[in-house]
């Protein structure tokens, strides 16, 4: 799972094909090292909350409604 | 008889505001003086994008015949303020500090605006940032790289750069900024000046251009915790304009700025909060510490398990979002952008929809682990970034053993923790480094608990002078 699989202008280029962003000629050296690294350590965080200790929990982007009943809702 | 303009411009929020409530001093003089400030200091810092001069000189004529009328508008009557250029005033340009919004007029004023124009306060001008708030430098390549009053070679950091230097070279009595990963905290500690990112939902986004909706917020940026508090309590509270805001209820922040901080408890996470750091700020905010010590507050270890990983989070989530907000402005118009932002734009077109609800899985863990630890502790206080101020135009920083890192990951070490955990925090100055650069202390608080970070604040600067000092520009 825990794959090094090099970032390079390449697949900077497929992804940015796939997402239907043209980059301008250049742009996708430019992206490449920065990439790599937030990539590496999204990647290890990624692994880390696959694992199963934290199975339960879910992102903070769900809607919540802690005061629904006082808001009248 | 009317005060010297640098006799009115040291003066504090809180005592202009009772100066003029008092009729000893006029909006006006104050308004002039703040105005000639400016025009004195702006060529050095670009601090401000756009100078209400006209407008502003209006209103605190108006403000000068109520208040001899009798007819008080509020805490901030009379009271020159300054604001992020990402935050709308009706009729007037707003620019996020971009290219792409150099024209942008809005029809409406933010939350925030109408709040404090509520409340009495005189718009003087739009402060420079970071373009559209994604960096911690605000060199702007579109209207200047604002600079550092403490020492113009040096970075304002950011992203409300300019509100910090605005506020720590007088030219306002306080400013708001914003902040998603650190962006009204950091600038604070770099300039020497207070500055809160309130609880997320406890003030209005309403009216601001967004950065990273899940974790943008706004707040005041002052040269003293009291008159940070002023001015947060006059934009705290619900908006029915903006539906994250909370309808937790508002205090009087000003209510327990003279508790002391007796019985106080302080948390501190051993081996991140005072673990790579150059030597000053690692001194400074032990000092700190010491300071709050001394006034009976108790130092406590609390260990937070998954504490490391939280600059990738931070850096994901505000990757991410950013690029679904710009996504048809930098397919049509990719050459209006700023080269690092526009570099940070497009990689948060290639990072997976797994990693992003990873980073928010992995702040749902780090709240749930802060929210605990506070069952033990009332604050946690580390410093509010590693570094001093570095030269304007770095990218690289050096912090320890001469190894260069990445600005923006570097920048993030402590800020982060509190925008991925939705929990407010105070910036309040701590010190100087060996150059005379200010270091600033973040103190973090519980969710909706502004009025303890303000009431550890105060009792610290009454005991201190470091938010005395001026920068000489």
């Amino acid at each position: 799972m825990a794959s090094r699989k090099e970032v390079t202008p390449t697949l900077v280029g497929a992804l940015a094909e796939y997402a239907e962003l043209p980059l301008a000629p250049g742009r996708e050296e430019v992206i490449t090292s920065m990439l790599e690294t937030w990539i590496r350590d999204a990647n290890e965080l990624s692994r880390k909350m696959s694992s199963a200790k934290y199975w339960e929990l879910a992102p903070a982007t769900i809607f919540s409604h802690p005061n629904e009943a006082e808001e009248g809702n | 008889m009317r005060k010297a303009t640098s006799e009115l411009l040291e003066l504090s929020l809180a005592q202009a505001a009772r100066l003029v409530k008092s009729k000893e001093i006029s909006p006006v003089d104050l308004v002039d003086a703040s105005l000639e400030r400016i025009e004195s200091v702006n060529g050095r810092l670009s601090a401000y994008i756009t100078i209400f001069e006209e407008e502003a000189r209006k209103v605190a004529k108006a403000a000068e015949i109520m208040i001899v009328a009798g007819h008080d508008l509020g805490p901030l009557h009379g009271v020159p303020i300054g604001l992020k250029d990402n935050v709308a005033v009706k009729g007037f340009r707003t620019t996020a500090g971009s290219k792409v919004l150099k024209d942008w007029v809005p029809d409406h004023d933010a939350t925030v605006t109408e709040r404090l124009r509520r409340a009495g306060a005189i718009f003087v001008g739009k402060l420079n940032m970071h373009e559209f708030a994604w960096g911690g430098t605000s060199d702007n390549p579109h209207y200047g790289a604002v600079r550092n009053p403490w020492n113009t070679e040096r970075f304002p950091a950011g992203s409300s750069g300019g509100s910090g230097a605005a506020v720590a070279a007088r030219t306002c009595y306080g400013a708001i900024g914003t902040d998603t990963g650190g962006s009204i905290r950091l600038p604070s500690a770099i300039n020497g000046v207070v500055g809160i990112r309130p609880t997320y939902g406890r003030v209005s986004n309403y009216g601001i251009i967004p950065l990273a909706w899940s974790m943008d917020t706004a707040g005041p940026m002052t040269r003293t915790v009291e008159d940070c508090a002023i001015m947060f309590n006059a934009i705290a509270g619900h908006d029915p304009k903006d539906q994250s805001t909370s309808r937790a209820p508002v205090v009087d922040y000003t209510e327990d700025l003279n508790r002391g901080v007796r019985g106080v408890r302080i948390g501190v996470v051993p081996g991140y909060f005072f673990h790579h750091l150059q030597p000053p700020v690692h001194n400074a905010v032990k000092g700190g510490l010491k300071t709050l010590e001394g006034l009976g507050a108790a130092v406590v270890d609390v260990n937070i398990e998954n504490i490391h990983g939280n600059i990738s989070a931070q850096l994901t989530i505000e990757a991410a979002e950013p690029s679904a907000y710009h996504q048809r402005w930098l397919r049509e118009q990719p050459e209006s952008y700023g080269a690092d932002v526009r570099t940070l734009l497009e990689i948060g077109e290639m990072l997976l929809a797994t990693h992003y609800l990873q980073a928010q899985r992995y702040r749902t863990l780090l709240r749930r682990e802060f929210l605990e630890a506070f069952k033990k502790v009332d604050v946690f206080i580390c410093p509010t970034l590693p570094f001093t101020a570095t030269k304007v135009g770095e990218m690289k920083v050096v912090i320890e053993n001469g190894v260069e890192e990445n600005m923006l990951s570097a920048i993030m070490q402590f800020t982060g923790v509190p925008s991925l955990t939705g929990l407010p925090s105070l910036n309040v100055p701590c010190g100087f480094d060996q150059e005379g650069l200010p270091v600033g202390m973040q103190i973090i608080g519980k969710p909706f608990d502004e009025a303890t970070l303000f009431r550890i604040g105060a009792a610290f600067q009454s005991a201190t002078d470091f938010h005395k000092r001026a920068p000489n520009i």
